[in-house]
């Protein structure tokens, strides 16, 4: 493959708008905060001639910014995500296409989704997929927009010392700056990894772009380097996920040396026809990477430190946009390559895994007092009930069912961005000033501040799916979906025989709606101290309006998308998406 | 503090202002039978509105004074809904819209019907506008005395610095109970009429325990909201069955059709009735449900004027009168007379009673709540008369007798309303008398003094003028003094009485006799009430310092007072009586406009002079013992002159210098007796009632709490501590070592390679 046919030809630049922005994003973010006055000096004897050449030097105010790399970031991902929008509506660039190795050369156009060797795929799963990623960044990005949280002793410098005051801000200046454009750098990558893996149609793709998006992850996690926590929960989250990577690639190994070729459609048919004994091994090793990914049990041990170890955004990426990724990653797996009509071989193992996952997330957040363990165990617990909803899926097989089932969780990924990573940005609030990591820190924040603690109050209802919010939506469409369909026509039948013949799946819904109410108590029990418990703390909460916009951005969006037009309209880009899947 | 009284009439512009409202409907194209459901929906709107802006602006200067907590708000609700029903009348009464049912306002559910598991089609419940005479007269009561009992309580209420701050609550509550009523009546299903009865039921639990920190209003609040609710359990019951039956519970259906096409007969309807029949004895307080009304006197006086006039009480009366049709279906002859007897009888046996405990209680507020009593089971009686001569197929008497008895509803909501709204002006002067007279004590509160009991007043009427005619004007009414209010209907209603003895109905002789004695022992209590309180020279220092006060309290009872003396009259002789039976009758009023001498010639002969020698002799006893040997007898007495001194407006002082001048009976001897102790003890009716919950429910009560403590609460317990523990355990997994969490992942993988590989 040569680079230059990426900008070369005009058919891969509109099938790929939103990555080469990301591309040339990344490229901005090394350069322009490294601008300043820098000159050259002509090796003329004699004459003093200097070629401003800019890169080094003295840098410029504006490049000095702290808020540049956040810009700069912002606006790259804003316009990524208008870009998937706009090219998913058919006004820019081309709807559906695809891009093919042929003869060594990369083509670009609809014209290639047939005809083998397809290694990225663009359409409405992919598009609406990348949206939901660059969505989840571009929150995370704004909330961290002129302040690294998690820096409680940060201080404004005294009046006093003038000389001394001046030096320390420029200093100052500089340092946040380069940390923000590290983060900035660190975010785009992620962006530009999930990105490959929706779009991947072929494994080897989906496993770089994997791998990029995990790696820079890892360090955004241990980013806080002045904490204890934060780079011990970097290096186990980055050892645990290694691993699970080594293992992952070990099983797609195996898959190559069974049919010689990794893209998805060739691994299909190949598997139509029935695997062997190494495919399924090599499956099972896939599935333990992608485990990991989505935080299934027992995979799942590293996520509460990483989160926990993470500052509020990050923790927030984490548990929406790579856990998204993660399920890209399975539904790809599962979905597109090993779902047969009568069973698929995974669908009792994945359904186990679903119960356990989901059960052991509510009963260990149970206990948890800190917000953000909390929450990554609720995370755990989501990741159970769409497991459940792809066991369903591997139930039912290809068919109008199923499709249902991947809209729910579609859909749910999607909202999840609202409230989960709402509930970390209010978290980062709190980190403003050093404190969330406590129950008792929200004692009384509803009075310390109403607007933050609704929002909070609004995030955990999501969360819980109460009714009319969003998360209620995602989880009615995923349970009605699982059981009309697993429990078919059963009218006429006494109520014994109905349930004598529905199929185990079944239950699997009924679990979801009791761990719905293990889970209303740990939510809750946030809702009850913010509003009933008193604090001895009266001050405001940190003032932060970017923050603040990004919080209120996920309240309106967890309400709006619960119910409604804009309800309604993610709810068909969903079943678009399913539909792409399903191909 | 006149001063300030007058100031505060520009309070009430923005309220006449609410006066132009349905002009403002009128030039928005709708018509009167359109807005009508406005008149519960403005109520239904201003409730949350003044509750919200009371807790948030209590206490500051603007919603004090300019808004009297809320009381200007309510009463600008009321107001609009008082001149929506003037032009719902005026519509029905001038233009003479149609009865019956006026259209569906909104669908509520819809839903399968199936019969043997075969779908037979949908069934909706709808909310919509039923009006008919009945209605009318029941809404226009209602909203008439809403708007005058709020603007007493916005008097009443806000001069209490007890009800400091709470009085939004007062005034939210108060117009939430106005809407239960106005939607009860305007209702056109059974099941609609039930849902706003349930408000009703509620309001008047919150509204009697107002005072919620006295243990004794707490108590009267719990009893009226269990005893009601015991009634109410019978009535939702009996609508299941009229469901089971009719398949709806619509009035446009049920009255459609009784039969419902000959296939239900008058035998199926006689459970149905009689359980609907007793939750309508819960709401309107009678045997053997009475006991809630007299402890509902612990609410403020206005609570007990909307209970006891307007509102509660009247809706038992009014879902009675609303099952008349039923009783008049020609093809159920015969055969819900049974029923019919049975409401005449509980009338008639509760009229009695409440008449006997109302002789010997002190408390002015009591003896009202008695009275009430006495005078609603008149109404119970003449409608049980009403539907025995509608089922026996003597519509002639059915008419005068239904006529009569919701005529009688009229007069004493009326009368009683005012009656409640003096009894509440004597007791807030004398309660601001004592608190003068006693001002410098070192005793600040006054457990020791009752300002209800009458026995602390006399020679009140030339302190308190106005009062005491009103009070005076009342109390004629509720006696049936001739030619005023409550006589034109109470005679209807004891005549007819005998007349079904004297048509063959040989059952009613009892209660017969008892609303006949009723009639002359109401002549007395209300006597020596008003002796009591007004007559006679002062028997405690406190009344010296009584002086009526403030417009909020004077205006409507110089209202009531004219309505009282003159409506009863006017209606009479304007076939009202026919009206209230028979919609389509064109006689209304017309007669009494086009030929007055003799329209009023025929109603007195009809009144005085009846042809049936029966209801002649029926008819001069009762005038002789309730206007004259009752009146007589409470006069000697506890009648008297004033002390030295007093002057008396002219229309009171005849009635004091009667009750001085017929002599004096001392009665320290009987009111000794057994059966005045039985009668302070409300004939032990309560004691048996406690008694027997005492012996039954507590115990049962204390069983399930034992359960629930022990058993309910012990699972959900352990379930709580089991996944506390569970969680705990589980998260020991996490260590926090990565080599543990490796360790886990590569048994995970294990057991996954292995389930993937034991399924091949």
């Amino acid at each position: 493959m040569n680079l230059g046919a990426l900008f070369s030809s005009t058919d891969m630049a509109s099938t790929l708008i939103p990555e080469t922005i990301l591309l040339f994003g990344i490229i901005a973010m090394i350069i322009v905060p490294n601008l300043g006055n820098a000159t050259f000096r002509l090796p003329i004897p004699g004459k003093a001639w200097r070629i401003p050449y800019f890169v080094g030097g003295k840098r410029f105010s504006f490049t000095s910014d702290p808020r540049l790399p956040s810009a700069i970031a912002a606006f790259t991902l804003f316009a990524s995500f208008i870009t998937a929008l706009l090219s998913q509506m058919g006004e820019i660039g081309v709807a559906d296409s695809c891009i093919a190795m042929r003869e060594g050369v990369a083509r670009a156009g609809p014209e290639w989704c047939s005809g083998g060797s397809v290694i990225l795929e663009v359409n409405a799963f992919s598009r609406l997929m990348e949206m939901i990623f660059t969505a989840a960044l571009l929150l995370a990005v704004i909330a961290n927009w002129d302040r690294l949280p998690a820096t409680p002793h940060h201080r404004i410098p005294l009046k006093t010392q003038r000389d001394e005051v001046v030096e320390n801000r420029r200093l100052h200046r500089l340092l946040n700056n380069r940390r923000q454009v590290d983060f900035s750098l660190l975010v785009l990558m992620v962006a530009l990894g999930m990105s490959t893996v929706a779009l991947s149609a072929n494994l080897f793709m989906l496993f770089v772009g994997l791998e990029l998006a995990s790696m820079a992850s890892y360090v955004l996690v241990a980013f806080n380097k002045e904490t204890k926590v934060g780079p011990e929960a970097g290096v186990k989250y980055f050892i645990v996920g290694s691993v699970a990577s080594a293992i992952g690639l070990y099983g797609m190994s195996m898959l190559y040396i069974w049919n010689g070729d990794l893209s998805i459609a060739s691994l299909h048919s190949a598997w139509t026809t029935g695997p062997n004994g190494m495919a399924i091994i090599g499956l099972g090793m896939m599935l333990v990477a992608f485990g990991f990914k989505v935080s299934a049990v027992p995979f799942h041990f590293a996520a509460p430190d990483a989160y926990s170890g993470a500052s509020g955004p990050v923790a927030g990426v984490l548990s929406t946009a790579s856990k998204a990724m993660g399920f890209v990653a399975l539904m790809r797996v599962l979905i597109g390559i090993t779902l047969v009509d009568d069973g698929s071989e995974w669908t009792l193992l994945i359904g186990v895994i679903a119960a356990i996952t989901m059960t052991w997330g509510n009963i260990a957040a149970l206990g948890s007092h800190n917000p953000k363990r909390m929450l990554a165990y609720s995370s755990v617990a989501h990741a159970g009930y769409i497991l459940a909803g792809i066991a369903a899926i591997g139930a039912l097989g290809p068919g109008e069912g199923s499709e249902l089932i991947a809209t729910a969780i579609i859909f749910h990924l999607a909202v999840l961005v609202t409230f989960k990573l709402g509930a970390f940005l209010v978290i980062t609030l709190l980190e403003c000033e050093g404190r969330g990591h406590e129950l008792e820190h929200y004692h009384g924040l509803a009075r310390r501040d109403p607007l933050i603690a609704i929002s909070m109050m609004v995030f955990m209802f999501a969360l819980a799916g109460v009714p009319p919010l969003s998360g209620f939506l995602s989880k009615l469409m995923m349970v009605s979906g699982i059981i009309s369909s697993t429990v078919g026509d059963v009218s006429g039948s006494s109520l014994s025989d109905a349930m004598g013949s529905m199929s185990w799946v079944f239950w699997l819904a009924i679990l979801i709606f009791i761990n719905s109410a293990i889970s209303l108590f740990y939510y809750l029990r946030i809702c009850v101290v913010m509003f009933y418990d008193d604090t001895d703390r009266h001050l405001r909460l940190s003032r932060a309006p970017m923050i603040r916009i990004a919080i209120m951005l996920c309240t309106m969006g967890a309400v709006v998308l619960g119910f409604g037009v804009l309800a309604d309209v993610l709810a068909s880009a969903a079943h678009d998406a399913a539909m792409a899947l399903f191909g | 503090m006149g001063e300030h009284s007058k100031a505060e009439w520009n309070l009430l512009l923005p309220v006449l202002a609410m006066v132009s409202f349905p002009g403002i409907r009128m030039a928005m194209g709708f018509d009167a039978i359109e807005s009508a459901f406005l008149i519960a929906v403005v109520p239904l709107a201003i409730f949350p509105a003044i509750l919200i802006l009371g807790q948030i602006y209590k206490g500051e200067d603007w919603w004090k004074n300019q808004l009297k907590e809320g009381g200007i708000v309510a009463l600008a609700g009321l107001t609009i809904t008082l001149s929506l029903t003037v032009w719902l009348l005026v519509e029905f009464l001038v233009h003479h819209a149609e009865f019956g049912a006026q259209g569906t306002i909104f669908d509520w559910i819809q839903f399968e019907v199936f019969e043997s598991e075969a779908l037979v089609g949908t069934s909706t419940l709808s909310f919509g506008l039923w009006i008919d005479s009945v209605s009318l007269m029941v809404l226009f009561v209602a909203a008439f005395l809403c708007f005058l009992i709020c603007w007493f309580a916005i008097g009443y209420m806000t001069t209490d610095p007890i009800n400091e701050d709470r009085n939004h609550r007062f005034f939210a509550e108060f117009i939430l109970f106005s809407m239960g009523m106005f939607g009860m009546v305007l209702a056109d299903s059974f099941l609609w009429l039930f849902i706003f009865w349930e408000i009703m039921g509620l309001c008047s639990y919150l509204l009697i325990g107002f005072y919620w920190e006295k243990p004794s209003a707490a108590a009267a609040a719990k009893k009226a909201f269990l005893t009601t609710r015991v009634g109410d359990v019978f009535l939702m019951v009996g609508l299941f069955m009229l469901y089971d039956l009719y398949h709806s519970l619509e009035f446009a259906v049920i009255f459609g059709d009784p039969t419902m096409g000959g296939t239900i007969q008058g035998a199926d309807l006689q459970w149905p009735l009689v359980l609907m029949f007793i939750g309508c004895v819960g709401k309107s307080a009678q045997f053997p449900l009475h006991v809630w009304l007299p402890d509902a006197m612990e609410g403020p006086t206005p609570v007990s004027a909307l209970i006891h006039a307007a509102t509660m009480v009247n809706a038992g009366l009014y879902l009675v009168a609303r099952m008349f049709p039923i009783f008049s279906e020609a093809s159920f002859e015969g055969a819900l007379s049974d029923v019919a007897m049975l409401i005449a009888w509980i009338g008639g046996i509760t009229a009695f009673m409440a008449a006997l405990i109302a002789f010997v209680a002190n408390d002015i507020k009591r003896v009202l709540a008695y009275s009430t009593m006495s005078q609603l089971a008149y109404i119970f009686t003449g409608l049980g008369v009403a539907c025995w001569f509608a089922n026996e197929g003597y519509d002639k008497y059915a008419i005068v007798a239904f006529g009569a008895a919701l005529f009688h509803l009229f007069n004493h909501a009326m009368a009683k309303g005012m009656l409640f709204m003096a009894s509440g002006s004597v007791i807030h002067e004398m309660h601001h008398a004592h608190d003068h007279a006693h001002l410098y004590d070192d005793d600040g509160d006054h457990h020791d003094f009752d300002p209800q009991d009458m026995r602390n007043m006399g020679g009140l009427a030339s302190k308190m003028p106005v009062t005491s005619l009103a009070m005076m004007l009342g109390s004629m009414s509720i006696i049936g003094i001739p030619l005023i209010g409550g006589f034109w209907s109470k005679e209807g209603i004891v005549a007819q009485a005998w007349n079904v003895y004297a048509k063959g109905g040989e059952m009613i002789l009892f209660p017969a006799i008892l609303v006949l004695a009723t009639a002359g022992m109401t002549g007395f209590y209300m006597s020596r009430m008003w002796f009591m309180t007004f007559a006679g020279k002062p028997k405690s220092d406190v009344v010296n310092h009584v002086h009526e006060d403030t417009q909020w309290i004077k205006t409507p009872l110089v209202t009531l007072s004219i309505v009282t003396a003159f409506s009863g009259f006017i209606l009479a002789c304007g076939h009202f009586v026919y009206w209230l039976a028979d919609p389509g009758h064109s006689h209304f009023m017309t007669d009494l406009i086009e030929h007055p001498i003799d329209a009023i010639l025929y109603e007195l002969e009809h009144a005085f002079l009846p042809e049936d020698n029966l209801l002649k002799v029926v008819g001069w006893t009762a005038i002789l013992l309730s206007a004259g040997v009752g009146p007589f007898i409470a006069a000697r007495m506890h009648g008297g002159h004033l002390a030295e001194g007093e002057e008396v407006s002219r229309l009171t002082s005849w009635l004091i210098s009667y009750s001085g001048s017929v002599g004096h009976t001392d009665i320290g001897e009987l009111s000794e007796g057994g059966l005045a102790t039985a009668l302070h003890n409300r004939l032990y009716i309560d004691d048996a009632y406690e008694w027997v919950i005492s012996k039954t429910l507590i115990p049962l009560a204390k069983i399930c709490a034992w359960v629930d403590k022990n058993w309910v609460d012990g699972v959900i317990k352990g379930i709580e501590s089991g996944s506390q523990s569970t969680s705990t355990w589980l998260r020991q997994f996490t260590t926090g070592r990565a080599s543990d969490y490796l360790l886990m992942a590569a048994v995970g993988m294990l057991v996954i390679v292995g389930i993937l590989w034991g399924v091949l």
